[in-house]
């Protein structure tokens, strides 16, 4: 019994280290920028009103302002009108600190843009990397012809190149078809999957050929048994994989980095998170810190509601 | 009988080469890709390291081995391995050992160790990038959460550390800024990052520990937790880990994002952290300087691929060491 609290002991401060940034985060994304600044506040902040400067000086009028409105404030002077204009922003402009760092986090930059960016490239990456390796992957495990072996070799030897490594010449590569800043830039160097390929062939192994046979027998074509047969029986790897390829994607910054320079509609999350912090000044830790949370929580609550199936796909390549 | 025969004898031959189309067919696009995506690049980055070309350049000059002499001549790249093999030399080992511990931990635990596993993979579930940001704030100088947790200590009996001592007197350390640090600071990021991905492995590697074999172990007299380690359940690990420890050297040597983020500018204070992928980055894409770009890429391929044979070799031969 002793022995456990010994070892819950060294655990819990493991958790502490581990979970400290998260908390941070959250910490942050909730707090006013004084209240960061001067590190008080506790988790939530004391969430006092605040007023967002920004956005008082965007409605400081200008003289033709003034004299437009002038009528609706007789016998004023016209620094009284300003005057009165800015009290009223005051008003308008103060808001939550949480508020405050989750709006901002929208509005300074188009994160719905990114984020849905973010979703088309891994959904994407991960539709073209099926259509590719399934029907390779199946032809490996069940058909026989000459120069399999070889093909596989293939594969095999392909596992030993990790596509980030090789990022330099792909780049150039899409250069010089003229591909760079372009969702094709961002999803082609992934729609091969060599890992995908072996990880189904070695699926489709332990499928009974009497399946295939009775759907020969039926008259399928063997496309049509890779689609309706098949696929069918491999849904469990198949959601294992989809899990290993959405996360990588979905946090990949390298790559990204690369081949979109330039045009905000095309960032991925990450660098969309990048990009504000390069011009964040001190106020505006909050509302990055927000952007981050807004990113990073997507694959946490999935990973949360499906623990098993999560660890399952992201250790998928320890599973031989 | 023959009768009978005769038709599916001469069927069969016209039946494997229908079956050898359709295999060819359903393995081209994959192919094809495969030669496109892995293998050209691989082929084009080789030749580019011998020529001095430059995108938006028409043609380009061969200049030997230039490119490599300068990998190996120069300051800046020599204190590129430096980080590099620093970097793996000190997350590799580090974090399997980290990974085993916490696995043997929560395993020895049950059911409640399952909260401490679903703790330790968060960060391998996170964007490490935004993460970095993270602790950057957290290691911010002046107003970062570290070091005013540290100044805390001052005034106090925790000042007969040298350290806090120290930075009481002086300041504590810029972290980031400081060259002195910088390459630690990376390293324990990496680090804990990747230790639940390890600890995962090794619970899983665990779950194939016959229990008999620890009863047997106990019969033969190994009656200390220690013995029972070292006799039986290291030994049942072997293949786990050659693999933990090749994967956690290939993610190491990739390392970018926390130093981009970092410094994005040149890769650290005194270039304490200038790691080869983002070398590769700056030489290659940002400086536009393709030849010694590609030429640290041929290396870094010559690493990751040196590093997987040997695990597949040991693999092969099994190992139970």
């Amino acid at each position: 019994m002793t022995r456990d609290v010994w070892k819950h002991l060294i655990l819990v401060i493991g958790a502490i280290i581990v979970l400290a940034p998260f908390y941070m985060m959250l910490s942050y994304s909730f707090k006013s920028p004084g209240e960061i600044d001067r590190g008080v506040g506790g988790f939530f902040g004391a969430q006092e009103m605040m007023v967002d400067p920004r956005c008082v000086k965007l409605r400081d009028p200008n003289r033709d302002e003034i004299a437009a409105v002038a009528p609706q404030y007789p016998g004023k002077t016209d620094s009284e009108i300003r005057a009165a204009i800015m009290a009223q922003a005051e008003i308008d402009c103060s808001m939550r600190p949480v508020v405050f760092n989750y709006s901002k986090a929208f509005i300074e930059a188009p994160l719905l843009r990114y984020l849905l960016n973010g979703v088309i490239v891994t959904a994407s990456i991960f539709i073209v990397q099926v259509l590719v390796a399934l029907p390779a992957a199946y032809a490996l495990a069940k058909l026989k012809f000459w120069g399999r072996e070889a093909v596989f070799g293939l594969v095999l030897f392909c596992l030993l190149i990790p596509v980030h490594a090789i990022a330099l010449p792909l780049y150039i590569m899409l250069a010089k078809v003229g591909l760079t800043n372009t969702y094709a830039a961002l999803v082609v160097p992934w729609t091969i999957s060599v890992f995908g390929i072996f990880l189904m062939r070695q699926f489709f192994m332990t499928v009974p050929d009497d399946l295939i046979d009775a759907a020969r027998m039926d008259g399928m074509t063997e496309f049509a048994i890779v689609w309706r047969v098949m696929l069918p029986t491999a849904i469990p790897a198949l959601l294992a994989f989809a899990i290993f390829s959405i996360v990588a994607h979905w946090n990949d910054y390298f790559w990204p980095r690369i081949v979109v320079t330039g045009s905000r509609d095309l960032f991925t999350p990450p660098l969309g998170l990048r990009e504000f912090k390069g011009d964040a000044d001190g106020s505006f830790f909050g509302p990055m810190m927000a952007t981050a949370t807004i990113i990073v929580t997507p694959l946490i609550v999935a990973f949360l509601v499906a623990q098993r199936r999560f660890i399952e796909g992201i250790t998928l390549s320890g599973m031989k | 009988m023959a009768a009978i025969d005769a038709p599916a004898a001469a069927r069969a031959p016209r039946e494997v080469n229908r079956q050898a189309r359709t295999a060819w067919g359903l393995t081209a696009p994959a192919l094809a890709l495969m030669f496109l995506i892995l293998l050209v690049p691989v082929v084009v980055a080789g030749i580019l390291s011998f020529t001095n070309y430059s995108l938006g350049n028409t043609g380009f000059d061969w200049v030997g081995f230039k490119n490599y002499d300068r990998l190996f001549s120069r300051s800046t790249y020599e204190k590129m391995f430096i980080a590099t093999f620093t970097y793996v030399a000190v997350v590799v080992p580090v974090s399997v050992a980290l990974g085993l511990g916490a696995a043997l931990l929560v395993n020895s635990l049950g059911r409640i160790g399952d909260i401490y596993k679903t703790i330790f993979f968060l960060p391998v579930m996170a964007t490490l990038l935004a993460m970095a940001i993270v602790w950057e704030f957290m290691l911010h100088p002046t107003i970062g959460v570290i070091n005013q947790t540290l100044e805390l200590s001052c005034g106090t009996f925790l000042e007969v550390v040298p350290f806090l001592a120290n930075g009481c007197a002086d300041g504590f350390p810029l972290w980031l800024g400081d060259r002195d640090y910088a390459i630690w600071v990376l390293c324990f990021i990496g680090i804990w990052q990747g230790f639940g991905f390890n600890m995962v492995l090794y619970l899983a590697g665990l779950t194939a520990v016959h229990r008999e074999l620890y009863h047997a172990a106990e019969m033969d007299g190994a009656k200390s937790a220690w013995e029972r380690f070292r006799l039986v359940t290291w030994p049942a690990l072997g293949p786990t880990t050659v693999f933990v420890v090749t994967i956690s050297c290939i993610r190491a040597f990739q390392v970018f994002d926390t130093v981009e983020a970092f410094w994005p500018q040149g890769g650290g204070p005194n270039k304490s952290t200038y790691v080869m992928m983002f070398a590769i980055f700056e030489k290659g894409v940002q400086q536009n300087l393709i030849g010694i770009g590609s030429a640290i890429t041929m290396l870094f391929l010559v690493f990751v691929m040196f590093l997987t044979l040997i695990q597949r070799w040991l693999v092969e031969r099994k190992v139970h060491y």
